[in-house]
């Protein structure tokens, strides 16, 4: 396995050292200085997260307001190295219940340490998984053994849990009421022209689960997508059934996932760690439902006078419903007074993003709304600097829709002592970047 | 105002850009809502408004709404909004724009002039106020930039003497701004007020009748002194004794009352004063104590904690070098100099790099170098190009002797190979080449170098080189054998890139060749590489690997064509270089980007296809005499009896004799012995391969004297003769010969070094006057005893050496200087005879001083519109002179310009209508004849000779087969 990292180096926005520890010594101590000089200090920043300086790879990215600094001299797996932070962060964020900011960091050196030491050595990440390390590296006081009082609790076993065949769940878990969570995540990306015709669109998804199940179970997994029909129907040997299939595109799965049954089978098969965890993501370029078609009209009536009519129509099932929608109309900067009208939902002027926002709490399906504004500029100095009239940009959440029309076709549980168990699942979409031009 | 207030607070709180754009876009929308409204603003909220403008527009943002109101506010009837419009306005709007014409009939020219007498006779006037004299001097200030013809020179130079009489310190200070611009465009008007401005210091600087309200900090009007100051330094020159003297009782005042204190405004304004201080004393070239004492002040400054004095200390520490004779003083702060070096700020670690460069001398070098060496290992990138390159530098202007050149050099691409240019590896092969006793040394340091495990490819270049030079020096020494070496260098062959390949490819031919008696197995080794490459993809590979290939089987041929490479010819003036270096470096730091390509312009291989200025630095190598050029360009067509040739004809040092053999018509001018000396390089490309260039020079050389027959002149025989007699037991570890070629056509550089004596000299030349200095180095740790040095000059010149000190205390160095006055004009060179005892040796040196002809030349440009009218006004026949030199070995043209160049000949294009001649002239000084014009003219002369290598290409010339001299002076 390739090195990932020599040096890791945590910053905050102006360039400060948080905290930092060094895996292996063939870089220098000074190398953050090189980075704050080359890249924090320059219009690079952002815009591309690998840099090469005298030899060495800073590989780097921004987390809230932390830079987190990867440092490397030898030829290193670079996508490792990013997971390697991905991972980390998410550790701390469960270690620090939630935010990972500056102030969780300077609240939490001794414990990022601690970690840090577990999580890489001599530049090779290791066991990065909340569940393993929280058995071990605790924010609790330790009970000392010449206590009075025996702990209740077993002292659980480490080493057997990383070197187990199911490294990522426990044994005799015990549940009253055995349920498992199912939530179908997706994001829309869209960017339509003024037009109307769609310029480009896709689909990233994730199907999240929370398990609190007894023992040692096993699911299987059933969703409408094309492969795992066609595999089932040969199997079973009868016809596909008619109906929408979906073709996913760039699977990953969950750690868990047995991949050798799901090349073969075409199912997916896996016994899940126990709590919260991401089982599978995918992306769908083909075939999207659109929940809004967006209709905007911007006329520019003289140098001081705009008028702007924006239709929104929403082309999901009448039952549902989207929330929080939020349309963000962009306006020159000179604008200095607005009206509004609307059909649904209030609207106003926000100077700080230079656009129109039109919110509307809750859009029921099959129906349309209006807001039509009329603007007027402020007279300038400069000759009119020609606006450049930038995309309409969307927000909403439907709820019990999904934009790829994927679906749960079956979700099956199976455990030795043979328990009943509750299943929910839900569905969610929501606007990615939602954009259309005027 | 509370908006107002609560606005600037928000800002205040923002914790990044971020917060603080969206909060001031904000606002802009506010603003902009409420100046749309259509009721209107009552006057309080238009202030109000107004002013959050102007504060987002001081923030950096951009504002380009809101004229209209600004402007409507200037008409208000109360004071408070018309304050208001007058600031906004003039902030707001530039005075171009158009919208001004609204507000009133601002600017202009005619403006100015039809305004000006009034604000003058206020100025002047003693009834008005002072709030308002101050107010006119700063709008006549205004006005005077404006249009300078307000002020009239003739009647202001009185106005503003009796102006600078003023107590006021208000209406001083301002009347000061207004001299300081006066005086910066013409000091000569205002001589009178000079020393007015040396008492307003006085007054200020004794503390005398200042009013309370005008110290700041107790210091008296700071802003006041270092306007007076700044004034003071339009001026050249304080000659007046008495202003000058009570000037430097003020300056030392400054000096001795400064130090750094706790308050952070008290040392400003007290630092602003010392350092325009400083200014004033450099300017004025003040004696010696008082610039030591400067220094030590400034040592004292770069000690201090605080990151910004020790800036401030550095930077003029830096600027103090460049006044003569403080080096020794800065020296003693070296020390905490390097310290500095190590700073967490990276503006003082540059501004300490700078002043280590500049302060760096023969003394110190070798220790600033290593500090340099050591400093790149943890030095950050941004720096790590101009350091190497400035060590670099250091290292080859101050080398104490050149193995340790070449140690630094190697070190320095081992450490920061990525950081070195390859112009700087080119320059440690010319030295190893053109050195001979660092040979072996260099090719064993090579050798160490290889054995390291991972190893920058610069150096591989440089080590692969300098083994398949000299590596078969190293042939008895354990792991040096040809196939040992051979094994080694072919490790690093898969590793590096085409450019090196091409590098190993003829190292590995010369390992071939040195090979002696032949290695069957070595030889098929390296066969079976060239047959690799033989299809290689870079042409230039392919064609080295066929053609080694090819020769190798040509057996015992291989070694005349394999040859050691000849040296290469010498670079004249190391300055140049190193300004071009400096730039460099400095054109570097500001881009911050990496380039490799830095001292390209010096390249040493570059050959008449290159661009012209590519020659300014190359002179060339003392090889051929005028009148060897026939007997040599003959010998290059019987080319198998070089040797017998060499020993007797071929020695550099007859130049002199030879030369006034040929030119013995007249002796009022000579030809330049460099010019007749010089052979192309072209020419020495071409004679690579040829046996006589390897074979010649070295005999001829190590005994310069050996080769002279008798047909000297008189003059030659005192100059050579006395150079015959070095039957020391010490030798010279330089060649004397070629040092004293170098500086013939360079001002500075070494002239003569033994085991126990460096002696360098240093020049400046102005028309007929010549000032020398000698640096005598005892390189020793015990003192050189009864040193002697005694000038022999010849008529033409007359010369004073001052006196020389009996003893060189070890370690030190002395500096002597030398008058040098040019009588007439004389090919005879002056001699120093130089004698010193180290224990119980007595050493006797006999050296030729570069005190050459062409060192009083000065060239000019002319067109020949202006040429020819002064050319034909000289008829005076007596002192014309005309000679022509035949037979000078073919050169192309932009190089022969260059040449003249190097040797104060100033090219004149268009003088000769024939485009293949060339023509120069210059100016000749000498007490007798002062100013004379000469010319000197390179005539093509058809087919003689062979053509330049090059001729292809088509900036060289098709061939200049002949150059005549026509040297003819006049009195002017």
């Amino acid at each position: 396995m390739p090195v990932a990292a020599s040096a890791i180096y945590f910053l905050n926005l102006r360039g400060d050292v948080l905290i930092n520890r060094l895996y292996r010594d063939d870089v220098g101590g000074n190398m953050v200085d090189a980075f704050r000089m080359h890249i924090m200090q320059t219009k690079e920043l952002g815009t591309c997260p690998v840099r090469q300086i005298g030899g060495c790879s800073f590989l780097y990215m921004r987390i809230s307001n932390v830079y987190i600094v990867i440092v490397v001299s030898s030829n290193a797996n670079v996508a490792c190295a990013f997971k390697f932070v991905v991972e980390a962060v998410a550790l701390f964020k469960s270690y620090f219940g939630g935010a990972f900011d500056e102030d969780a960091i300077r609240n939490n050196f001794v414990l990022i340490y601690e970690l840090l030491d577990e999580i890489m050595d001599f530049g090779y990440p290791q066991n990065l998984s909340p569940e393993i390390l929280k058995l071990y590296i605790t924010q609790e006081g330790v009970r000392s053994p010449f206590s009075s009082k025996a702990s209740d609790k077993p002292v659980p076993n480490a080493t057997l849990q990383v070197t187990g065949a199911v490294g990522w769940r426990r044994e005799g878990l015990m549940y009253k009421k055995n349920e498992v969570f199912l939530d179908i995540v997706e994001s829309v990306n869209l960017l339509m022209s003024s037009k109307g015709s769609v310029l480009r669109c896709d689909v990233t998804g994730k199907i999240l689960m929370k398990c609190f199940l007894s023992g040692m179970p096993d699911l299987k997994l059933g969703l409408n997508d094309k492969i795992g029909l066609e595999k089932e129907a040969q199997l079973k040997s009868r016809p596909t059934k008619s109906g929408k299939t979906i073709e996913l595109d760039d699977v990953t799965f969950h750690q868990c996932v047995n991949l050798t049954r799901f090349n073969s089978e075409k199912t997916v098969s896996f016994v899940p760690p126990d709590g919260e965890f991401e089982l599978m993501k995918y992306r769908i370029t083909e075939g999207v439902n659109l929940p809004f078609r967006v209709l905007p009209t911007i006329k520019e009536l003289g140098r001081t006078r705009m008028e702007i009519n924006v239709k929104v129509k929403s082309v999901f099932g009448a039952k549902m419903f989207a929330l929080g929608v939020v349309v963000k109309v962009p306006v020159p900067k000179q604008t200095a007074k607005t009206s509004f009208q609307t059909t649904s939902g209030k609207a106003k002027y926000n100077a700080s993003i230079d656009s129109l926002v039109w919110k509307i709490r809750k859009f029921p399906g099959q129906t349309e709304a209006t807001m039509s504004a009329e603007v007027e500029l402020i007279s300038t100095m400069g000759e009119k600097k020609s606006w450049n009239r930038p995309p309409i940009q969307m927000e909403f959440q439907v709820p019990m829709f999904t934009a790829s029309g994927l679906r749960v076709r079956f979700l099956k549980v199976w455990e030795k002592s043979g328990y009943n168990t509750v299943e929910w699942v839900r569905y969610i979409t929501r606007a990615g970047s939602y954009e259309i031009r005027c | 105002m509370r908006g107002l207030s609560v606005f600037i607070s928000d800002i205040r709180n923002c914790h990044n850009k971020e917060q603080e754009r969206l909060r001031v876009d904000k606002e802009l929308g506010n603003i902009r809502t409420r100046f749309k409204n259509e009721k209107g603003l009552s006057p309080y909220e238009k202030k109000k408004y107004v002013w959050k403008m102007l504060y987002i527009y001081m923030l950096g943002y951009d504002v380009d709404f809101g004229h209209m109101e600004t402007v409507s506010l200037i008409s208000a009837p109360k004071y408070p909004e018309k304050q208001v419009g007058y600031i906004v306005t003039s902030c707001l709007l530039n005075e171009n724009n158009d919208f001004l014409r609204m507000v009133g009939n601002i600017g202009g020219k005619e403006f100015s002039e039809s305004l000006a007498p009034d604000v003058q006779k206020l100025l002047i006037s003693s009834s008005c106020r002072p709030v308002v004299r101050k107010k006119a001097a700063l709008c006549l200030l205004r006005l005077y930039r404006k249009n300078p013809d307000v002020v009239n020179i003739d009647g202001w130079a009185d106005r503003m003497a009796q102006l600078l009489d003023e107590r006021d310190l208000g209406v001083l200070t301002s009347v000061m701004s207004l001299f300081v611009s006066l005086v910066s465009n013409n000091a000569e008007a205002y001589w009178n007020c000079l020393p007015k401005c040396v008492r307003i210091l006085e007054r200020l600087a004794r503390n005398q009748d200042i009013p309370q309200e005008y110290t700041y900090y107790g210091i008296p009007s700071p802003w006041l002194q270092v306007k007076t100051m700044r004034a003071l330094q339009y001026f050249p020159t304080i000659e007046d004794p008495n202003a000058r003297r009570a000037l430097f009782e003020v300056l030392q005042r400054i000096l001795m009352g400064t130090d750094v204190v706790k308050n952070v405004n008290k040392n400003n304004a007290s630092h602003a004063v010392l350092f325009e201080a400083l200014a004033l004393v450099m300017h004025l070239d003040a004696e010696k104590e008082m610039m030591s004492q400067c220094v030590a002040l400034l040592g004292k400054f770069i000690a201090v904690r605080e990151p910004n004095i020790r800036y401030l200390g550095l930077e003029n520490m830096t600027r103090m070098l460049l006044v003569t004779d403080v080096q020794d003083i800065i020296k003693r702060h070296q020390a905490q100099i390097i310290t500095s070096l190590k700073d967490p700020d990276i503006s003082i670690r540059r501004r300490a790099l700078d002043l280590l460069y500049g302060m760096c001398d023969i003394t110190n070098a070798k220790e600033i170098v290593e500090e340099l060496l050591q400093y790149l290992n943890t030095a950050e990138f941004a720096m790590r190009e101009e350091l190497s390159l400035k060590a670099a530098i250091l290292a080859e202007k101050f080398a104490p002797d050149l193995s340790w050149y070449v140690d630094v050099i190697l070190q320095l691409i081992d450490k920061a190979g990525d950081f070195v240019s390859d112009d700087i590896w080119y320059r440690v092969v010319q030295f190893v080449t053109n050195n001979e006793d660092l040979q072996s040394y260099a090719a064993a340091k090579a050798r160490e170098y290889l054995d390291k495990p991972a190893l920058h490819e610069t150096m591989v270049k440089v080590s692969a080189y300098l083994l398949g030079e000299y590596g078969h020096l190293l042939a008895r020494r354990p792991g040096c054998s040809p196939k040992e070496l051979f094994a080694i260098i072919n490790d690093k062959l898969p590793t590096v890139s085409t450019s090196t390949v091409a590098i190993l490819l003829s190292t590995y031919a010369k390992i071939l060749m040195h090979t002696q008696p032949p290695d069957v197995g070595l030889q098929q080794q390296i066969l079976t590489i060239f047959k690799k490459y033989e299809s290689y993809i870079d042409v230039e590979i392919q064609q080295r690997a066929v053609e080694y290939f090819e020769l190798s089987r040509k057996g015992s041929a291989l070694a005349d064509v394999l040859a050691e490479m000849p040296k290469f010819p010498e670079r004249e003036a190391e300055d140049a270089e190193v300004d071009t270096a400096e730039q460099s470096a400095i054109k570097l730091r500001s881009q911050q980007q990496t380039s490799s390509a830095l001292v390209v312009a010096d390249h040493p291989s570059a050959n008449g296809s290159a661009p012209a200025a590519n020659h300014l630095t190359l002179v060339k190598m003392p090889s051929q005499t005028v009148s060897d050029a026939q007997e040599i360009s003959a010998t290059y067509e019987e080319a198998p009896k070089p040797s017998v040739e060499a020993p007797n004809g071929n020695g550099p040092i007859e130049v002199e004799s030879k030369a006034t053999n040929i030119t013995e018509i007249n002796n009022e001018i000579k030809v330049e012995p460099p010019t007749s000396r010089s052979t192309s390089p072209a020419d020495l490309l071409a004679d690579l391969l040829g046996p006589l260039a390897i074979e010649g020079p070295p005999a001829a050389e190590l005994h310069p004297a050996q080769g002279l027959d008798a047909n000297q002149s008189p003059v030659g025989d005192l100059a050579l003769a006395t150079l015959e007699d070095q039957s020391n037991s010490v030798q010279p570890t330089v060649n004397v010969e070629e040092k004293f070629h170098i500086l013939c056509t360079k001002d500075s550089g070494v002239l003569y070094e033994d085991p126990h004596i460096q002696i360098g000299l240093k020049a400046e030349w102005r028309a007929h006057h010549g000032r020398l200095v000698l640096f005598l180095g005892n390189k020793n740790t015990s003192p050189l005893m009864s040193v002697r040095a005694l000038i022999l000059p010849p008529s033409h010149l007359k010369m004073e050496l001052s006196s020389v000190p009996d003893t060189i205390p070890p370690r030190a160095q002395v500096q002597v200087p030398l008058e040098v006055a040019n009588l007439r004009a004389s090919r005879d060179v002056a001699v120093l005879d130089f004698s010193y005892t180290f224990g119980t040796a007595l050493v006797d040196a006999k050296l030729r001083l570069p005190v050459v002809l062409n060192k009083f030349l000065q060239p000019i440009t002319l067109t020949p519109e202006e040429f020819f009218p002064q050319w034909k006004a000289l008829t005076v026949h007596s002192l014309k002179v005309q000679e022509v030199v035949k037979g000078v070995k073919p050169m192309p043209l932009p190089e022969m310009a260059n040449l003249f160049m190097s040797l104060h000949l100033a090219v004149a294009p268009g003088l000769d209508n024939n485009p293949n001649n060339l023509v120069a002239c210059t100016t000749f000084f000498s007490e007798a004849t002062r100013a004379m014009l000469c010319l000197v003219e390179g005539i093509h002369q058809g087919t003689f000779g062979r053509h330049p290598k090059d001729s292809g290409s088509p900036s060289s010339c098709p061939s200049t087969a002949t150059i005549a001299f026509c040297s003819t002076c006049h009195i002017q």
